[in-house]
């Protein structure tokens, strides 16, 4: 559990590793002839691991790269740049074909529990879908090993002929889970698995999620914005802020000392179940928008809303590192960590005004 | 900063996992599928099985009329010139020899509609059928693949809609009456059937590859995808099957217009050649008859235009209902 340090090279228990990956998404241009061209930068020089049997939240706001870079990951996507290293080999630029083989060992659980299933087909065949992709079993033995696998996520195996339908949000998600479970995969990307789903159901699911890893062995790279629930599931954390990686390091150490103002605004707005203890907190209020990925601000790319600003944070862009007397696994990207006990929220950013403007909306400003 | 598990997290513990989530109705295990919901919506529409009704009527209709044709004895290319005319040379109004009364040829008119319905229905069905099957691969691969294909796909579009068909379908005429076009496409329901077919796949192309593009983006196509299928798995196991249901609404809706563009090719003479008997032609011949007089000949071969159409339309929108998802999933 000591060493993070990205460079050191596939350790025996490293899954997935990303060097250096970035993504960028072109964005079609208004003007019919124009040469110029820009960019999403949807994930920007990311470097991560995930080691086997662990569960890897990745946490961020709506639109930060959170599921572009799982796609990455699940070679969903080309990645524009950098490696995705899977269980010891290169996949970065594996061809479909040579990708297929491995589609067995990366599975992802859909989002939203409605769309990821097709709702013209029968449950029995949407979760049959890997044996047949894969040729592995027909017919009866199919059948079989579908309605084993309706058991082990708590489905009913006689509803093996029904239609997505005909299930709540709750059994869906089941259904999704069966299905990437076919072939006991060595990583699953859960992306927001729970989100779309109510409070009591998600603790269901997560709750499954647990006993499947424990008894399976399974790996979880675990998205999610609703961060109690990231608490509940992950070993490590990451938090993501506009295609960036600015924090990383084991829950508890996460949740103790936050470094990163980000991370320490973000912790600030969990809803906790004592009111008293609720008032007396302080809230960290954010200034403005996420900036538009599309012109990413310069230097740190926090500095337009981060209360502590400097002018060094327009000017460098702040490396991954540990700061103050953390453990090696807890990492910052942040000239001016925040200390323990230190209240963000008293902070004035000491840069100039226009370097604070933010420019509103997702894709807006283009 | 204080980190207590949120009420979400504690209310986990409480939930066991074992507990399979069941169904509350064990009785019905077979699941019913989207088409037998359809359907069932459907048979509830007065009004579109009252239609489906009538079509099946016309239906045996077409397919009776040599059977009505033997039992009345008139035969649908036999000049009565005796009875079926008057001295002057006209056509006789309806009697009980002649129902609907004859035409300007001295024809049976009844026999001649029903005749008439034969064409009208094949047209319709096989034009239907040539629009949507060309319209749905063109859409189908448009959408699946795009970038060039999409391109080149869309131009073809734009150069179809660009072209004044009607005028086309004259040209078309003219050319295949001095010699069968490609050696084959001869005047009549040949070129009909191709010009109606061929001009409808700019329309159903367009409507296909919406439906296409927004199928594409679901995420079920993406956990296809993350299974390891190929496109063609994804296109004809996940993709068509999303397309059929607004597919049969657009066939049954296009079938009558298919009718109608028929009949309006065989009205200005460029269609069905006599003496095969066609509800445009009759209504044509019929409009310069109507001075003497004869009005039995031009009110009922429209008034067979217009109840077939009609009724197509109302199972149309009827078909359309039945598959519109805002109607109640269990019926």
């Amino acid at each position: 559990m000591a060493e993070t340090t990205s460079a050191g090279a596939g350790g025996g228990d490293v899954l997935l590793e990303l060097r250096n990956v970035v993504k960028h998404f072109p964005l079609k241009s208004a003007k019919l002839f124009s040469t110029e061209r820009e960019y999403v930068h949807a994930v920007e020089d990311v470097n991560l691991q995930v080691r086997r049997g662990e569960t890897l939240g990745l946490v961020g706001e709506t639109g930060c790269g959170k599921s572009t870079l799982a796609r990455c990951a699940a070679h969903l996507y080309p990645v524009t740049s950098g490696q995705v290293i899977f269980d010891g080999s290169d996949i970065t630029k594996f061809s479909t074909r040579r990708m297929r083989p491995l589609r067995r060992d990366i599975q992802i659980i859909f989002q939203d529990p409605y769309g990821s299933l097709n709702p013209r087909r029968r449950v029995g065949s949407i979760i049959g879908d890997p044996f047949a992709i894969h040729r592995i079993a027909s017919g009866e033995e199919r059948k079989r090993k579908v309605q084993h696998l309706m058991e082990l996520v708590g489905l009913n195996p006689e509803h093996y002929n029904r239609f997505p339908a005909e299930f709540s949000g709750g059994q869906r998600q089941r259904i999704g889970v069966a299905r990437a479970l076919a072939f006991t995969p060595k990583l699953i990307i859960c992306d927001e698995p729970v989100s779309a789903l109510d409070v009591s159901i998600q603790a269901q699911i997560l709750n499954l999620l647990s006993a499947l890893q424990s008894e399976l062995g399974l790996t979880y790279i675990f998205i999610a914005h609703d961060l109690s629930v990231v608490r509940h599931v992950s070993d490590r954390v990451a938090v993501m802020y506009l295609g960036k990686i600015v924090e990383q390091a084991p829950v508890d150490a996460m949740w103790a000392h936050p470094r990163h103002p980000y991370t320490d605004a973000l912790l600030s707005a969990v809803p906790l179940p004592d009111p008293e203890h609720a008032l007396q907190r302080e809230r960290i209020i954010l200034a403005g928008d996420v900036p538009s990925p599309i012109h990413v601000p310069s230097g740190c790319r926090f500095h337009p809303r981060c209360p502590k600003a400097r002018p060094t944070c327009v000017s460098t862009e702040p490396e991954l590192g540990v700061s103050m007397a953390d453990s090696a696994d807890h990492v910052v990207a942040c000239h001016f960590p925040v200390a323990d006990g230190e209240d963000i929220s008293q902070s004035t950013p000491q840069i100039a005004e226009e370097d604070r403007v933010v420019e509103s909306g997702l894709i807006a400003g283009s | 900063m204080s980190f207590n598990i949120s009420g979400a997290t504690a209310q986990v513990e409480a939930v066991s996992v074992a507990e399979p989530s069941v169904g509350e109705q064990q009785k019905t295990i077979q699941g019913k599928s989207p088409w037998v919901l359809a359907s069932r919506r459907l048979r509830r529409d007065r009004a579109s099985m009252i239609s489906l009704g009538i079509i099946i009527f016309i239906v045996v209709c077409a397919i009776a009329a040599p059977v009505f044709a033997a039992i009345t004895g008139h035969g649908n290319m036999t000049q009565y010139n005796t009875i079926g005319r008057t001295p002057a040379g006209q056509p006789v109004g309806p009697s009980s020899t002649f129902w609907l009364g004859t035409d300007s040829q001295g024809r049976d008119l009844l026999v001649r509609i029903m005749y008439g319905a034969r064409v009208s229905l094949f047209v319709g069905v096989a034009a239907t059928a040539v629009t949507v099957i060309g319209g749905t691969i063109l859409g189908l691969a448009a959408g699946f693949f795009g970038g060039w294909i999409d391109s080149v796909i869309a131009r073809f579009f734009d150069w179809l809609l660009a072209i004044p068909f009607l005028l086309l379908a004259i040209a078309l005429f003219s050319v295949a009456v001095q010699s069968p076009i490609f050696g084959f496409i001869g005047p009549g329901l040949p070129i009909v059937i191709i010009v109606l077919g061929f001009f409808g796949w700019a329309s159903v192309g367009r409507i296909v590859r919406g439906q296409v593009l927004s199928i594409k983006e679901k995420e079920y196509i993406e956990a296809a995808r993350a299974l390891g299928a190929g496109p063609w798995r994804i296109m004809f196991i996940d993709v068509l099957p999303n397309l059929l249901a607004p597919l049969i609404v657009y066939t049954t809706l296009l079938i009558p217009l298919t009718i109608v563009g028929a009949a309006s090719l065989s009205f200005l003479g460029v269609g069905v050649q006599p003496p095969t008997a066609d509800w445009g032609q009759m209504i044509n011949d019929a409009s310069g008859m109507f001075l003497y007089g004869s009005w039995w000949y031009l009110l009922f071969p429209s008034l067979a235009l217009l109840i077939t159409t009609l009724v197509f339309n109302i199972f149309g929108d009827g078909v359309r209902d039945a598959f519109d998802p805002r109607g109640d999933l269990y019926v």
